[in-house]
């Protein structure tokens, strides 16, 4: 369903969001998504999702936080909203329940 | 920056601003932010150079929809029904004012009309030698004589271009072209060896074989590098092989040439015909190898006949090759000097060079190098260039000036506009749009124009120009030249036009037109003066044309028919003269092809008194091969001494020499004097009045006549005849009598002589051209002022009507102001046309002084065109009812 559906890489922004709390911009973003997962993540990717998660009202921003290593730059800080914190809620009992229902034999061959 | 001494690496700004431009403003900061963060991180670990390229591609990579910039509301309206409307009202203007958008689109079309006719002039001027594919490496030779006998030339003597060829490892190869001042000249007779009649034909001239391979001339058939390469081979344009081996070809074929049947050329190839935009124009090349014309002359330095081309090999530098050449002039030409004992070695040490001129150059920049072909001038270019501009400036200023003027009409539209919402921009787009409207009927007009008086062009400029119709730019550029000229003449107004205030034109505010009078009048003087400036100069060029026609001939160029090819008579000739003698027109019949026009032999050597040969520089004069009855059939006029006398036999070694000679030589009794060339010499028995032999534009050089053998392909024949035609049909009948299988060829001194001045009459008739074109447009932008004026005030003269005043009144009143503009113009123009022609003027030796009354004469017909273009508005307002006009208040 479109606006509630998260993709991967939407909901890892998110909880970025979440993490870093009160300094969830851009670029410190990437910096905790790449320690996190260890991927190369793309400075654009990163804006294009904000960008649409603020579309979907997931996150909301203001401008602020200034400091010399940006050129005397704002940042503009995100931070969760409600329905924010709801899809990110949702998403993880989605997954919970879903765990539940995997039966434990699957487990066991895994761990021959 | 904090406390930084030295400053911080910054990214490349142009990434910065690109990103600005595209990125939407809510997203640019940050990101810019985000990026910055990122590029000083980079800087410490990569060094600048990848992080500024990691930061342009990051720039990159934002180029993707969401990051772009959100369209502002205002163009998401529907553009199209507003340019709709635009276009509605231009047109609905138009109709409602035909004489304005007449007058408008009119003077547009002329100035549009003139610039397209002036660019495909130039498109064709600047075009010439373009075609080679290793342009930039193939050169003529000149000669450059410096100090104060400073000279230019391209005659050079035969044996340089083997030297080059050998010497020279920058040179690939070299080759002479020998235009016809040996050998037979240009033209000849022409038949394939199984014909009997021969025909006449132009554009002769002698090549080595290397030349058709550094020119690139393309071949029908046979190649550039074997098609000359044996004796007595020859090769034809693709027309003239046409015209005598059609449909084969005719490689191997023999000719005949000037009817002399000891000697066959074989034709070796068939060049492509030459095309109209090169310097090189021949028919017809024979081959200089195994070529001489007298013995021992293809070693020699003593003379200069030959033009020489040469190919460079890639990456050698001319100018370092013009340096070498000293070496060549050294070793060769000063050591022949040197062994003929003459004195003016040092000299030409000090002041001679060989020089190289690009190819491309030949034709527009051949200015002050003497050669006989035919040039253009580039600073002709510039100056219709500039003409051409002017002429259209000032069909725009009539734009601007009835659009300002009839500002009034369209007051009330733009308050209107203005108070149903429509902001500036909207209206400046609206009357921009409105410009581009009439610029685009203009150009049709000026298209329609141009294809109808091309051809008439053509001939006034001796030029074959088209238009490219099908060039893939010929119409893109069209249009942008449209836009753009649209625009240039929309702007003013359309900003003028958008400024007013709603509130004050529907109040009735807005004086009707009277603003920005001021500039109008500029812009009226500025008008006046370039068409006032166009009048002189063409009044001074016509002077100046007639000047150099009618006065210096010093012979009488009346009634001088010239045959052509009358060697090819032989021993006959004596004969034939005799006949012609015995026609009842015939005054005098002389055999010399050394005429004093145009197309005559030259025979330049240097002379000393005798005597002098050791002591002297010598002079270069001419020395003329002429038969005892060239003076009097030319009817040049001794000042001193003697005509030549057939009764006397010491004549043989007589010279008659011009006022040049005398003057040069500083002598005080010239006859009687001994002058010498080196192997021969000549006792002065007279003193001919000077006369021009080369153009005007140059001083009249030392000349000297004398009876010698030689030069006999051409007669001159004094006729005194009532009836041309006749006596050109006395004279055909006699040449056929002796000469049936040839040509009767004939021509007239005076056109000849006419010939001479063909670019100075060319100019002139351009000129005269140009004038007219920019006093109509000029006219016709204040035609429609003085009607504009007359309508304004239409009330005011009636009222002064009505109260008595007088006609005269009336149309001094309304005439008054505009005079006094063309006045302005005339103090104006004066002076910027004085120093112009001046400069014109410059060129010429022989000119006319720029007298006063041309400025008067200019003046007076600026002012009566002015007058009459103004009166018939004024004359119809003063003798309109006056009751008509007031009637309807």
């Amino acid at each position: 369903m479109k606006g509630t559906y998260l993709g991967e890489f939407e909901e890892l922004v998110l909880l970025a969001v979440g993490i870093l709390f009160g300094d969830a911009y851009g670029l410190a973003i990437i910096d905790e998504l790449e320690k996190k997962t260890g991927r190369n993540i793309m400075i654009s990717s990163v804006h294009k999702t904000l960008v649409r998660l603020e579309e979907k009202g997931y996150l909301k921003s203001h401008m602020g936080g200034g400091t010399q290593q940006r050129g005397g730059r704002d940042k503009r800080l995100y931070t969760l909203t409600q329905g924010g914190k709801k899809a990110l809620q949702e998403a993880k009992e989605l997954r919970n329940a879903m765990w539940k229902e995997i039966p434990k034999v699957v487990w066991e061959t895994v761990k021959l | 920056m904090k406390g930084g001494t030295h400053p911080k690496p910054a990214p490349p700004k142009w990434a910065t601003r690109f990103l600005r431009w595209f990125c939407s403003d809510h997203l640019a900061e940050a990101v810019l932010g985000d990026l910055e963060e990122l590029y000083e991180r980079r800087v410490e670990k990569l060094g600048k150079r990848s992080a500024d390229l990691l930061f342009v591609a990051n720039v990159i990579q934002f180029l993707q929809p969401f990051a772009f910039r959100k369209r502002n509301y205002r163009s998401t309206l529907n553009q199209r029904d507003m340019f709709q409307n635009y276009f509605k009202i231009a047109w609905r203007t138009m109709s409602r004012q035909k004489m304005y958008a007449g007058i408008t689109i009119g003077g547009f079309a002329l100035g549009l009309a003139t610039c397209l006719v002036i660019f495909l002039f130039i498109r064709q001027e600047l075009s010439y030698d373009q075609q080679y594919a290793d342009g930039d490496r193939i050169f003529r030779l000149y000669n450059e004589y410096k100090g104060p006998k400073g000279d230019r030339w391209v005659n050079i003597p035969p044996p340089v271009a083997g030297i080059l060829r050998t010497d020279f490892p920058e040179v690939e190869k070299a080759g002479r072209l020998m235009p016809g001042s040996l050998g037979f000249g240009t033209k000849g007779l022409f038949r394939r060896e199984d014909a009997v009649e021969n025909n006449f034909e132009e554009g002769f001239g002698y090549a080595d074989p290397d030349l058709l391979e550094i020119l690139e001339i393309p071949m029908v058939y046979g190649t550039t590098s074997t098609a000359l390469d044996k004796p007595n081979t020859i090769v034809l344009s693709k027309r003239k092989a046409d015209q005598y081996f059609p449909n084969e070809d005719p490689r191997g074929k023999s000719i005949i040439l000037n009817d002399d049947k000891s000697r066959l050329f074989t034709i070796g190839g068939v060049m492509k015909d030459m095309p109209a935009n090169t310097h090189f124009q021949y028919d017809f090349l024979i081959t200089l190898t195994g070529q001489e014309f007298w013995s021992g002359e293809q070693s020699s330095w003593c003379c200069w006949n030959y033009n020489v081309y040469v190919k460079l090999r890639s990456g050698a530098n001319p100018l370092a090759l013009e340096q070498k050449m000293t070496v060549l002039r050294d070793t060769h030409f000063i050591k022949y000097l040197e062994e003929q004992g003459d004195q003016s070695a040092a000299d030409v040490k000090k002041n001679h060079l060989f020089r190289l001129q690009p190819v491309g150059d030949i034709y527009l920049k051949s200015n002050g190098i003497y050669d006989d072909m035919r040039h253009g001038d580039i600073r002709y270019i510039w100056l219709f260039g500039g003409v051409a501009t002017f002429i259209l400036l000032l069909a725009c200023i009539n734009f601007i000036n009835l659009s300002t003027a009839k500002s009034a009409n369209r007051a009330k539209e733009v308050g209107l506009r203005k108070t149903a919402g429509s902001v500036r921009g909207y209206l400046i787009a609206q009357f921009l749009t409105e410009s581009v409207f009439y610029s685009l009927v203009s150009f049709a007009i000026a298209l329609f124009m141009v294809w109808a008086t091309l051809p008439f062009f053509n001939t006034l400029a001796g030029k074959s120009l088209t238009i490219p119709w099908l060039s893939w730019w010929f119409f893109p550029s069209l249009v942008v030249a449209m836009l753009f000229i649209g625009v240039v003449a929309g702007l003013y107004p359309s900003f003028y036009l958008s400024a007013f205030k709603p509130i004050d034109v529907l109040k009735g505010i807005v004086s009707r037109g009277s603003k920005s009078s001021g500039l109008r009048s500029a812009m009226v003087v500025f008008q006046f003066t370039t068409s006032i400036i166009l009048i002189i100069g063409t009044l001074v060029i016509y002077r100046q044309m007639n000047y150099l026609l009618t006065t210096k001939t010093g012979f009488d160029k009346e009634q001088v028919v010239i045959l052509y090819g009358t060697h090819t008579l032989n021993n006959q000739q004596l004969t034939f003269r005799d006949e012609l003698l015995g026609l009842a027109d015939v005054q005098h019949v002389s055999i010399s092809s050394y005429l004093p026009v145009d197309g005559g032999s030259r025979e330049g050597y240097g002379f000393w008194r005798k005597g002098r040969e050791k002591a002297d520089l010598p002079i270069t004069s001419q020395k003329w091969r002429i038969d005892v009855d060239y003076i009097s059939t030319m009817k040049m006029r001794i000042v001193e001494g003697r005509d030549f006398n057939r009764e006397l036999a010491s004549d043989s070694q007589a010279a008659v020499v011009n006022q040049a000679f005398v003057k040069e030589f500083g002598l005080k009794k010239p006859v009687g004097e001994q002058i010498t060339n080196g192997p021969q010499t000549f006792t002065i028995i007279g003193v001919v009045e000077d006369f021009n032999f080369e153009s005007m534009k140059e001083k009249i050089r030392p000349l000297s006549l004398v009876i010698e053998g030689g030069g006999n392909s051409v007669m001159t024949v004094r006729v005194k005849s009532k009836d041309m035609q006749a006596t050109l049909g006395s004279l055909t009948k006699a040449w056929n009598k002796f000469m049936p299988h040839q040509p009767f060829r004939y021509g007239f001194l005076d056109e000849s002589y006419a010939r001479m001045y063909d670019d100075v009459q060319r100019m002139g008739r351009i000129f005269a051209g140009f004038a007219t074109l920019a006093i109509i447009v000029a006219c016709l932008g204040l035609f429609a002022l003085s009607a504009f004026m007359v309508e304004q005030r239409s009330k005011e003269i009636s009222i002064r009507l009505v109260l008595g005043a007088t006609t005269q009144g009336i149309f001094r009143l309304l005439t008054q102001n505009f005079v006094k503009l063309v006045f302005v113009s005339i103090v104006i123009a004066t002076p910027l046309a004085w120093y112009l022609m001046r400069t014109w003027l410059a060129d010429y030796t022989y000119k006319i002084p720029i007298t006063w009354d041309v400025f008067v004469l200019a003046g007076a017909m600026s002012i009566f065109i002015a007058l009459s273009t103004v009166s018939y508005q004024s004359i119809r307002a003063a003798l309109a009812n006056p009751a008509k006009n007031l009637r309807s208040e």
